[in-house]
């Protein structure tokens, strides 16, 4: 039996952990000790990471669609024939008529070769991945406000704070390790304050739990500011040395007083005081959050606010303070570093900037394009309209974690060519002319970019499965069929690569990554890593208050049931991994809706019950849950279960600032299934 | 059930022992993986049997995380079923808990109708056990009884005397290794029997000064003090606690793979839901609180009165996986004071 030390596949934590390998078969997983993440610890999904590895159902061949059915077919065939579809249609239709979405749950080093695969290859910037669906408001919010989209501190920072503000984030349930750290901190003395509407694990441990309705982020937070600022707990000299436009903020919020906020939010006056306090009086806050707070239509708009609260309290660029968002895919950030976005080259250097296109150019040695590309939900309705007729996607399933799931089908349906790379079949690969079969975390070499920015390892333990290969490969051997110069012998090859043309990566190396990697920015070879950002100054100079106003959702009375949608701990995205663990899809079967006791008597549901959820446009049939974990008036259904896609219902409505699509917020109405 | 008089291996002639050895057996042992100890196939890297016990059991080479029980084949609607064959294995380096923890699986697995998979793996292993002198922050053996001394259930016993290895053997294997590798060894001298005897009464002074010892009684009533409503509050559900203990043994099984497959079993734990939910989708124990209770009722109780032996050998790794930091020797403490 060999052990091998790698990196967990699922949430941004990114904990260290080993394959147990026996005769070229994964049979166990353990925590590693050393790793500075796990401390030897995991979540029961680590814990369990072995068991989808070598399941029967796994891609071992490629596939080619023929006569309206997928048959087997040669490496060689299914890659000539996507190159020769995407540069046909690429020829008839312009550049733009393409586009590749690539995957959190891939390396660096394939996020880089599909995003170069798509720009230099194919001559479009059309390219983007799940990070549109999680963060894009955080990395529009952030970049605005401190100049980088990120983590400000690593997750060990979290355990020395003295104040912790969890908001939209079900941390025990999504993040468990960094739940750890904030408990730890909790342990030593810290106030640990959670806004969530509904009642997690860590809202019940919550010294303080604000229960705001849904879509009232902004108002809250203001709210909170309004008092600091009204009882000079501001940090003045902070917000003189290295801020700018205090004045206006002071100005916006004042109008947030504890009765406005109570009656948009219905968090009480002393909730509100007492929460603003605690992170005000305390010498170190945090402010931790994740998709409930950035899945919205004004997802940036609640980063904004989060920023400015951390601005005015000085907590920057220490030890214990920091805003932390929490990724939820494995690889998210370095997907996004990666420059896998229609915006940017790696290291978010802009794609309209003549000088970042120059050297990207000169490095890669040809001519690349300048206008920036739809994003993910866009491309869909782009492909809608015909406009994009040709998608290259990888190891992602929008047909589950895309919003208005008939949408999505349509859109892939009506394209002229449709090539998939997946480990497992989905719902999508089911739509593909070709099918190509990839190695899975434990059968491939590359590196993660954890949520802290910490850029770490994953090791191949076994052979893939069949014929699956590296996706590595799969998008060099692409763009050798497209002209471009793709020779790479290993993925270490590709990060010397990366290392060269990314500014923040400049200094990493596998030599030099371990077992605990490295924080990026990581400039140069003999660079430490930069644990905790800002700490100097921030990259835009001085960081900037943006005042947010909330603004009142449209109810409609026909429909009066908010639909929120998020995860179970014991899934994963959308379930391809976690559903063919035993164990874990033995936790959690079924999809449930969770609905509020009140609720139910009221419309008469038991426990198990059918219950039909209806949308304006479209229903959906699922058992129902009665549980205080959901307040009144609110529902919730996770995203993980293919037999009840709840992207069915969630609707188009995105943020103007970061194009996420609202999946918190869908009104829906209920019925008995039987009535 | 020593054999013989205890020999004495100089530390320079453990490796090519087990080079020997290697020829004939598959060696497990601690060795480094990127700078920690764990339990691996030894390829000749340098040992680490002065590190900790590893976090991760030995036990896991005779049940296995996951497990092939049988392949199936179908041929033209008749089944045939192809059988895995155990590896023959030498463990070195198993610590006394671990050796109690197997002693246990023993009773449970090996009795009455013993379990094939299990009895045949541990038919076909040699277990050359370490004694504890420097025991573990972690441990608390010696108020379980089960170390820092080993004192049966081994082939050969070492203990690391300062100047080489006490050896000693507990079985025929075990004496039939020294024989035939007996130019490897000499005769042990009265002071390292001296010295093993002085390091590892200091080694369970260590651990019993660590924490305060509990009567069986003692537990039993913490356990039924303990507010387990309160202990379910915090616990973060990764089955870590159950997952990682040696003596925890519960299984699924499940075939995976339609017409052809292979019949797995893999380790279960009883803190999940899904573990006590009928099909019906009733719990008798659907509350984690009453599942983490009946985890130490099995260990304290149940598996005592039908072993005779206490489910739990105080290795200490349940404590430290704990996602939420629970450990446990201080929740029962607690409950009493
Ligand atoms: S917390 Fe996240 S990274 Fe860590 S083991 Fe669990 S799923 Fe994997
Ligand atoms: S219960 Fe804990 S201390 Fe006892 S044997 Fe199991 S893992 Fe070790
Ligand atoms: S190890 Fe701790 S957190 Fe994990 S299931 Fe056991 S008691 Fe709960």
């Amino acid at each position: 039996m060999e052990k091998i030390h790698t990196t967990c596949i699922y949430c941004g934590c990114g904990c260290g952990l080993y394959i147990h390998v026996e005769d070229g078969r994964v049979v166990g997983a353990s925590p590693s000790p050393a790793h500075p993440v796990a401390r030897g610890r995991l979540c029961v999904k680590g814990w369990l990471v072995h068991d989808f590895v070598h399941h029967p159902d796994r891609l071992k061949v490629p596939l080619i669609r023929r006569g309206g059915r997928q048959v087997r077919a040669s490496w060689e065939d299914a890659l000539s024939l996507t190159a020769k579809r995407l540069k046909e249609i690429k020829e008839e239709s312009g550049p733009n008529a393409v586009a590749v979405l690539t995957s959190a749950k891939g390396t660096n080093e394939e996020n880089y070769l599909l995003m170069k695969f798509a720009r230099a290859a194919l001559k479009t910037n059309n390219v983007d991945h799940v990070a549109r669906l999680c963060h894009a408001p955080s990395v529009a919010g952030l970049s605005i406000s401190l100049g980088s989209g990120s983590m400000t501190n690593p997750i060990k920072s979290l355990a020395r704070s003295d104040a912790i503000l969890v908001t939209g984030s079900n941390t025990t349930g999504q993040h468990p390790l960094v739940a750890a750290h904030i408990l730890e901190a909790q342990s030593r003395g810290a106030t640990l304050i959670v806004a969530d509407p509904r009642k997690t694990q860590i809202a019940t441990l919550a010294d303080i739990h604000l229960k705001p309705k849904l879509g009232s982020d902004v108002a809250w937070t203001n709210g909170i500011l309004n008092l600091i600022i009204e009882r000079d707990l501001a940090d003045e000299d902070f917000i003189r040395e290295r801020t700018e436009g205090f004045e206006a903020l002071k100005e916006s919020v004042s109008k947030y007083t504890p009765e406005m906020v109570e009656r948009i939010s219905g968090i009480s006056p002393e909730d509100l005081e007492k929460a603003a306090i605690a992170f005000a009086e305390a010498p170190r806050a945090a402010v931790v959050y994740a998709m409930g707070t950035t899945q919205h239509s004004n997802g940036t708009d609640n980063v904004l606010a989060l920023a400015n609260l951390i601005l005015a309290t000085g907590n920057v660029g220490r030890m214990g303070t920091g805003i932390n968002p929490l990724r939820g895919h494995q690889n998210v950030q370095g997907a996004c570093d990666m420059g896998a976005l229609p915006t940017v080259y790696t290291g978010y250097q802009k794609v309209e900037d003549p000088a970042a296109r120059e050297k990207m150019e000169r490095a890669w040695g040809t001519d690349l394009p300048s206008s920036p590309g739809p994003t993910a939900v866009e491309m869909m309705e782009a492909a809608e309209e015909g406009l994009i007729k040709g998608i290259y996607i990888s190891g992602e399933n929008p047909m589950m974690s895309y919003p208005d799931r008939e949408q999505v089908k349509r859109a892939l349906e009506s394209l002229e060519f449709l090539a998939v790379a997946d480990i497992f079949p989905t719902e999508t690969t089911a739509l593909a002319d070709v099918v190509f079969p990839v190695a899975s975390f434990a059968e491939k070499d590359g590196t993660f970019t954890s949520t802290e920015r910490r850029v770490q390892r994953v090791r191949r333990a076994v052979s893939p499965p069949g014929e699956a290969r590296s996706e590595w490969r799969v998008a060099a051997d692409l763009m050798k069929r497209l002209g471009v110069d793709a020779d790479y012998s290993s993925a270490e090859e590709v990060m010397e690569e990366i290392a060269k043309v990314t500014p923040p990566y400049g200094g990493i190396s596998y030599q030099r990554l371990g077992i605990s990697g490295l924080h990026w920015p990581c400039p140069d070879p003999s660079h430490p890593g930069t644990e905790i950002l800002h700490q100097e100054s921030f990259p835009i100079g001085r960081a900037r208050f943006n005042p947010v106003e909330h603004q009142d959702l449209e109810l409609d009375p026909e429909y009066p049931f908010l639909l929120t949608t998020g995860r179970s701990l014991f899934h994963f995205h959308t379930g391809t991994m976690t559903r063919r663990v035993h164990l874990l899809n033995r936790e959690r079967p079924r999809a449930t809706v969770d609905i509020n006791p009140e609720d139910a008597a009221a419309l008469g549901v038991r426990r198990g019950q059918k219950v039909v959820v209806e949308s304006r446009e479209h229903s959906l049939e699922i058992e129902a849950d009665v549980t205080e974990e959901v307040p009144k008036g609110t529902v919730f259904i996770p995203f993980h279960f293919q037999e009840a896609p709840v992207n069915l219902l969630t609707v188009h409505n995105l943020d103007p600032k970061s194009k996420i699509p609202d999946f918190k917020r869908t009104c829906v109405r209920i019925r008995r299934a039987d009535s | 059930m020593t054999l013989n008089a205890a020999l004495f291996l100089d530390h320079e002639n453990l490796v090519p022992l087990i080079e020997e050895l290697g020829k004939t057996l598959e060696v497990v042992a601690p060795v480094y993986a990127e700078g920690e100890p764990v339990f691996a196939t030894w390829k000749g890297e340098p040992l680490a049997l002065d590190a900790d016990n590893p976090l991760n059991s030995p036990v896991e080479f005779f049940l296995p995380q996951k497990e092939v029980l049988f392949k199936y084949v179908q041929c033209s609607g008749r089944y045939t079923f192809q059988d895995v064959p155990p590896k023959s294995r030498l463990i070195l380096g198993m610590r006394p808990c671990d050796l109690q923890a197997i002693k246990v699986l023993d009773e449970i697995f090996g009795t009455e109708l013993p379990d094939h998979p299990y009895a045949s793996k541990r038919m076909s292993t040699i277990i050359v056990a370490l004694n504890c002198t420097s025991p573990g922050e972690r441990c608390f053996c010696a108020q379980m009884g089960s170390g820092p001394a080993a004192e049966e259930g081994y082939d050969l016993l070492l203990t690391d005397v300062g100047s080489g290895y006490l050896v000693e053997s507990g079985s025929p294997a075990g004496m039939f290794i020294l024989r035939a590798h007996s130019h490897h060894f000499e005769e042990a001298l009265p002071e390292h029997l001296k010295e093993k005897e002085r390091l590892l009464s200091l080694a369970e002074e260590e651990i019993t000064n660590r924490r305060p010892a509990l009567t069986p009684e003692e537990i039993r009533r913490a356990i039924d003090e303990t507010d387990w409503g309160e202990v379910e509050k915090r616990c973060l559900r990764c089955g870590g606690c159950s997952l990682v203990c040696p003596v925890c043994h519960c299984f699924s099984v499940m075939d995976r793979g339609v017409p052809d497959g292979e019949r797995l079993r893999c380790r279960d734990s009883c803190v999940m839901a899904g573990f006590s939910r009928m099909t019906s989708g009733a719990n008798p124990r659907a509350a984690l609180g009453e599942r983490l209770r009946h985890w130490y009722l099995d260990k304290f109780v149940y598996i005592p009165e039908k072993t005779g032996m206490l489910g739990c050998v105080g290795c200490g790794r349940c404590s430290s996986v704990c996602l939420s930091e629970i450990d446990r020797w201080s929740i029962l403490r607690e409950a009493i004071e």
